[in-house]
């Protein structure tokens, strides 16, 4: 009873905090844009335009619903649910941080559940989120989603090949498919044990095809405003459109907390081996925020790619390295 | 016919990643320059005599207004913002209006009233702000009009000044 309510408690807390994390992070971005162009950004709602996301949502809501004419009104429905579930599941697995200890009482290491399939997971749950796009851009019968779903289906498709080979060399080198593990084979007390480290083209590889998985910038085929209007999500409004958003801030999150993990060392701290907890939460929360920041610094730095550029890049750039990458690394584990 | 030479693309260049960081930083550096938005309602616009704000009449020191209500601006008005009644007035100038209205959601700022004005009655003030609920709270009546002399006594200058170069 009482680890089914540390686990209740835990599941709730993580899950507020992404939820948060992803409203705030909407903010984040207006301001980092505007900064970055010399604008002030949101500075009217709440102090310093805290409340902004808050007023967004309260809009959101009272917006009018619409389903355009001969669409699927099921599957119109269906696709932001799509989109955004399996973002948010993906978060289950993460490690933030190691043995958690509050008020005398243990409550067990800081993430939902350890799978020992955590990383298998992950890249399951989170390939269905390419169905939310496709069925979104099909159910809305308009030309701009459908092309725009197509675009986002084959991008992300393509990508997630050369994400999964990245992985595979992470997971080869530690051997296990726990994403706890993996954190913790890196959290030996020096920061030149983390992947990044011995596996720098991977980590680089890993993050630009986290850009494309994402369907961020440069990258953003989905949407690509000036060729689609605003792609796949064209014909939503009111909250079904706020749950895409959701969903692409939840699977940010995600997957700067993935490469925090895979990469990084996770919640390992430099030179301090046995850090307690918050310290670890601390650590884990600073690396998943710089590149929660990469994103957006990313997104208002760069044009946006041609779509046959993309290709190019993903199959005959991305996949042949992220292969040699893993030979490579197959061949070293054995002769070592 | 044209041929434009391409720049061969050195390694680095071919390479994008080491352009991408360049592109970085810059946006980077960005972020803690001085921004350039004016904060609106709370940092207002800047304002001179040569500012072409809404048109006001001019009030003589006595408490009338200046304007003999000839009907020289609402007939120079493009935009007919102008309606005049006119009666008379024991005062030397003989006749003032009764009702001088303009309706300022017809009123283009243009400018014309003043430069007609026989009597340097009607001037364009700084006032920039506009606002209101009904259409009827558009139409300033004197009471809204009527600005002191002194307030509108540098657009006078410029416009005397002005006027003095033809
Ligand atoms: S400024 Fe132009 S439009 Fe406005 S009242 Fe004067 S003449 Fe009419
Ligand atoms: S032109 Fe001048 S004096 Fe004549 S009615 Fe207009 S404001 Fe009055």
């Amino acid at each position: 009873m009482n680890d089914f309510l540390i686990i209740l408690i835990k599941t709730c807390v993580i899950y507020g905090c992404l939820i948060g994390a992803a409203a705030l992070m909407t903010l984040a971005e207006r301001k980092f844009s505007a900064w970055m162009q010399l604008r002030y950004g949101p500075n009217r709602v709440g102090p310093w335009g805290l409340l902004q996301p808050l007023a967004d949502g309260v809009k959101f809501i009272f917006k009018e619903e619409l389903c355009p004419d001969g669409a699927n009104p099921w599957i119109f429905r269906l696709a932001p649910i799509l989109s955004a579930v399996p973002a948010m599941l993906t978060v289950a697995v993460i490690p933030f941080a190691g043995d958690v200890n509050l008020f005398g009482v243990d409550c067990g290491n800081l993430s939902i559940t350890d799978l020992d399939i955590g990383v298998l997971f992950l890249v399951a749950i989170g390939g269905l989120s390419v169905y939310g796009v496709i069925l979104g851009g099909w159910a809305s019968n308009s030309k701009y989603s459908l092309l725009g779903g197509l675009r986002a289906s084959a991008q992300m498709i393509s990508y997630e090949l050369s994400l999964i080979l990245i992985i595979l060399c992470v997971v080869a080198m530690t051997g296990s498919l726990d994403l706890r593990a993996i954190t913790e084979a890196q959290n030996t007390g020096n920061p030149l044990s983390w992947n990044v480290f011995s596996q720098p083209l991977a980590f680089v590889i890993f993050v630009i095809a986290t850009f494309a998985e994402t369907n961020r910038h440069p990258f953003d085929f989905a949407e690509c405003e000036p060729e689609l209007v605003a792609g796949f999500h064209t014909e939503y409004s009111s909250m079904k459109f706020a749950l895409f958003f959701l969903g692409e801030y939840c699977a940010m999150i995600v997957m700067a907390c993935l490469t925090t993990t895979l990469f990084l060392g996770g919640y390992s701290v430099p030179f301090w081996e046995d850090a307690p907890w918050f310290v670890e939460l601390g650590s884990f929360c600073a690396k998943a925020g710089f590149f929660a920041f990469l994103f957006i610094w990313v997104r208002w730095t760069l044009p946006r790619f041609r779509f046959d550029q993309l290709m190019h890049l993903g199959w005959k750039v991305f996949l042949p390295l992220a292969l040699a990458n893993l030979l490579v690394t197959g061949a070293v584990i054995s002769l070592a | 016919m044209v041929i434009v030479k391409r720049k061969t693309l050195t390694l680095a260049e071919r390479l994008y990643l080491p352009e991408i960081l360049r592109g970085l930083s810059i946006t980077f550096r960005k972020m803690f320059q001085p921004k350039v938005t004016r904060q609106y309602p709370e940092e207002p616009l800047p304002t001179n005599e040569v500012t072409r704000g809404q048109p006001r009449l001019r009030e003589l020191t006595e408490g009338h207004l200046a304007c003999v209500s000839c009907g020289l601006c609402e007939a120079a008005c493009p935009a007919y913002a102008i309606t005049i009644d006119g009666q008379e007035t024991d005062r030397f100038i003989e006749r003032e209006p009764e009702r001088f209205e303009i309706d300022m959601l017809r009123c283009i700022l243009c400018g014309f009233c003043e430069e007609a004005c026989p009597k340097e009655a009607i001037f364009m003030s700084t006032e920039l702000e506009l606002a209101g609920f009904t259409r009827e709270s558009f139409k300033y009546g004197i009471d809204k009009l009527k600005r002191s002399t002194e307030e509108l006594a540098p657009r006078m200058e410029y416009i005397k000044r002005i006027n003095e170069r033809w």
